[in-house]
């Protein structure tokens, strides 16, 4: 362990050393991929699963490093500070680039400052109620809403992640014209303790992505009452977005991709796209990431910039017309 | 859930045939071995060691995965108590109370007494928290489930009484410390604004300062600055070993601080969020109060470094109920190791005792052994560590120096935090100077946000009435027990001060 720790660190060290020495091919010396959150969350396994067909495809070691801290801040800003040499890229993630952006004004980075080279897994997004709650369906939950404002809340992993704009949204969609009066935001440390605050009835519901619920929901702790997927999720029997007419919803999904910094060489871009391309038909990687709830589809880097960019703008007109922006 | 008759024999029986095997001993060797290691150096932590070793897992067959993490996780709880005491560095936060009475021992050079107590306290409660996990998983589960903000801040709030334990001499530096704490804990993002706190638009600032940057700086740059200071030591600080080993019978004057500790670990390990660190805390300051050596606790009275180490320890197994039981991970390790379940299409909860009732409880066989193994390779670490305590001290401050820079950087690849250790650990120098306690600040800094996020969820679930934090029998429970430790910590005080008065 010892070991490779210090074996990283000297990967690091050799790779400040040797920056300025033009290489003939990249990647001629390791990548470092910096992971803008903690050990053991969604995008950090996500990152690490993918890390290994990753390698093979770059053929040069990946160091990953963990960077966390303010909701994904403090990685992305080392990344969007570092050289645009493609050896410094981003596991980018739907809280740090499309919600964030959208909701926190004193955000030290925009969408601008990215070149994003693919988004390889998407994550549904599904709405769950306690198994022994009163609310069978997103119908019941409105109702509710609209005949006792103020008694329904929804929690989530922290003001500006994905599930506290999800809450908002979904409501909103379903006919509440000021959800964030209407129903009241509990935010927690993580989406873990989101999860569990639906299950201790400290919450009533949750809008988070499918994999943070799918034990919940097969162990009949959880009840979904919606996913805003086109298609029907295995092992959530909950209508989808579409069959309750929303289609709007189905831009609610969770993402992780990778980036660079804006600048970084079309020819650099084109090869990771590659790179992803060799790593995302690994079938190993795509067994592993599906038994998780994950649905592997990669884009190439103009969708994959298209995607966010749409995304954000829909996030960020919502958060505008309810202001919700952070702005201190 | 039914534990008893014939099921769960044959679950048991099932559950041993998958663990009496050589990869999962092996795995279970390994990491424990792995964990000890990893958290005997400084800012490597149990958590980096146990996501460090969750690709190798992926590979695996579920068990022999899932008891490598374990045994990682418990070694390294374990681990973190070495430099706590050899070098006054918790190599884990986990082990931050057994600095207080553990590293004064070695200076009286007991080390190798506070160490064999430090492993027989963490193998005893170790092993109580598993049984706790087999027999009373379910019950726990319950509880911790009507463990609401409401609940969590009572409870949070009567923990703050232990500053008053781990204050030493004065109360009032222990509050100045503690004041200290809770500011520089208020740093970051607003939890329910989202707006910066003492953050002067800084991104790091916005992140927070890292725990473990502020718990070396606290603890282990004072004594190299100390050094620093003053290179020739008028008095040598012993730190050898020596012959001196613990005996059964200190083991068993300490027996009820263990047991008491080993269950107040199970009690708040059992309750997602809390974590080891305040467990061993508590423990603590219960031990101190029960004892009648109350004098000599933080100068190197053996029963604290029984119970600091037993509280740490009886959280081991118990974070595995509410993850087992209700598929909730309690902390940061065990969000680690649900990861590792899922990888493997397992889904813990309560659907799982009946689908994969033998993992589970080949698992528990697993943690039963993996307690063994702690004593055996906790025993042959303490005697590697020996040479430790016999480098002269020119040499060994500049290598915890450099081992605590590496540490403080690889927890997040950040030099900021690198700066952050330095800076406190000049505020700790001061401290250190003016004997104002460090405990109460690092109690303060890790309690604070629970407080003040559980009082304003709270808060928010309830529309801002107060009457929430007395909703139930958990809630009037802990404000009675603060309210009988406050009188007693001002009975105490006014009693004090009379006899200096008469004095």
């Amino acid at each position: 362990m010892k070991i490779k720790m210090i074996g990283a660190f000297c990967a690091l060290l050799s790779v400040t050393v040797s920056a300025p020495l033009m290489a003939a091919e990249y990647p001629d010396r390791p990548v470092n991929m910096v992971i803008p959150y903690g050990a053991g969350g969604a995008t950090d396994i996500s990152a690490r699963t993918i890390a290994e067909p990753l390698t093979k495809a770059v053929g040069q070691p990946l160091v990953m490093v963990n960077k966390k801290g303010a909701g994904g801040a403090i990685g992305s800003v080392a990344v969007q500070n570092a050289k645009k040499d493609g050896y410094t890229l981003l596991f980018a993630r739907v809280g740090s680039h499309s919600v964030s952006p959208a909701m926190k004004a004193t955000l030290p980075y925009t969408l601008e400052d990215f070149r994003f080279v693919g988004v390889y897994e998407i994550n549904p997004v599904a709405c769950a109620v306690k198994a022994d709650s009163d609310i069978k369906s997103m119908a019941d939950l409105v109702s509710k809403v609209k005949a006792k404002p103020g008694t329904v809340s929804y929690s989530s992993s922290g003001v500006g992640s994905m599930l506290h704009l999800a809450g908002a949204m979904v409501l909103k969609e379903f006919g509440i014209e000021k959800p964030l009066e209407a129903a009241v935001h509990i935010p927690k440390k993580g989406g873990g303790a989101a999860a569990a605050a639906v299950l201790k009835g400290t919450a009533t519901f949750i809008c988070t992505n499918s994999s943070a619920l799918a034990s919940f929901v097969k162990n009949k702790q959880l009840r979904p009452i919606m996913v805003t997927t086109a298609k029907p999720i295995v092992g959530f029997d909950a209508p989808t977005s579409v069959d309750l007419g929303k289609p709007n919803l189905q831009q609610l999904v969770g993402w992780t991709g990778v980036a660079g910094p804006k600048g970084m060489s079309d020819e650099i871009a084109k090869k990771w796209g590659g790179y992803l391309k060799e790593a995302t038909s690994n079938e190993e990687f795509v067994k592993k990431m599906e038994a998780r709830g994950s649905i592997i589809r990669l884009m190439e880097p103009q969708e994959s910039q298209d995607f966010i960019n749409g995304q954000y703008k829909i996030f960020r007109a919502l958060v505008d017309e309810l202001g919700m922006r952070i702005k201190g | 859930m039914d534990f008893l008759g014939d099921a769960f024999l044959q679950n048991i029986m099932a559950g041993f045939a998958l663990v009496a095997n050589v990869e999962s001993i092996a795995a279970l060797g390994i990491g424990v071995t792995v964990g000890v290691i990893a958290g005997a150096i400084p800012g490597m932590s149990a958590t980096m060691a146990v996501a460090l070793t969750l690709p190798f897992t992926f590979s695996m067959t579920p068990i022999t995965g899932i008891l490598l993490l374990l045994g990682v996780y418990k070694g390294g709880i374990f681990g973190g108590s070495i430099p706590a005491i050899l070098i006054k560095t918790p190599g884990t936060p986990a082990s931050s109370a057994t600095v207080l009475d553990g590293h004064p021992m070695a200076e009286k050079g007991q080390a190798g007494k506070a160490l064999g107590m430090a492993l027989w306290s963490s193998c005893t409660a170790d092993l109580i928290s598993n049984l706790s996990l087999i027999m009373f998983a379910g019950w726990l589960a319950s509880f911790a489930l009507s463990f609401g903000p409401p609940e969590f801040f009572t409870l949070i709030l009567f923990s703050l009484t232990i500053i008053a334990g781990v204050s030493g001499g004065s109360l009032l530096l222990g509050f100045l410390s503690a004041a200290m704490g809770l500011l520089l804990a208020t740093i970051g993002l607003d939890l329910v604004y989202g707006t910066g706190r003492f953050s002067f638009n800084d991104t790091n600032l916005m992140g927070g300062l890292n725990f473990i940057a502020v718990l070396i700086g606290l603890f282990a740059i004072p004594e190299i600055l100390t050094m620093v200071w003053d290179p020739s030591p008028k008095t040598e600080k012993r730190t050898k070993l020596g012959d001196n080993w613990v005996t059964f019978k200190e083991y068993k004057s300490c027996f009820k601080s263990i047991i008491r500790g080993s269950f107040i670990g199970v009690f708040l390990g059992s309750i997602p969020g809390i974590g080891a660190a305040p467990s061993a805390f508590l423990s603590y300051s219960e031990a101190r109060r029960k004892s009648p050596n109350k004098e000599n606790f933080g100068k190197g009275e053996i029963e604290g470094v029984a119970a600091s180490e037993a509280g740490n320890n009886g959280v081991a197994g118990a974070t595995l109920i509410p993850l087992l039981a209700l598929g909730i991970p309690g902390d940061v390790i065990t969000a680690i190791i649900i990861g590792a379940f899922m990888i493997h299409g397992l889904q813990p909860g309560p659907l799982m005792f009946v689908t994969n009732g033998d993992i589970i409880y080949g698992l528990f066989m697993g943690m039963i052994i993996s307690s063994i193994f702690l004593f055996f390779v906790g025993s042959v670490a303490i005697r590697a560590f020996r040479f430790v305590a016999d480098i002269p001290r020119s040499l060994l401050f500049p290598t915890i120096l450099i081992l605590c820079v590496y540490g403080c950087y690889a927890v997040n690849n950040s030099i900021f935090d690198v700066g952050v250790m330095f800076v406190i650990g000049w505020i700790g120098f001061v401290m250190l100077r003016y004997n104002i306690p460090a405990a109460p600040f690092l109690i303060a800094f890790i309690l604070g946000p629970l407080l003040e996020d559980n009082f304003r969820q709270a808060m928010l679930m309830s529309g801002s009435s107060a009457s929430i934090l007395v909703r139930g029998p958990i809630t009037w429970f802990f404000w009675t027990l603060t309210i009988i430790t406050v009188v007693a910590i001002i009975r105490a005080g006014i009693k004090n001060s009379k006899t200096t008065a008469i004095e």
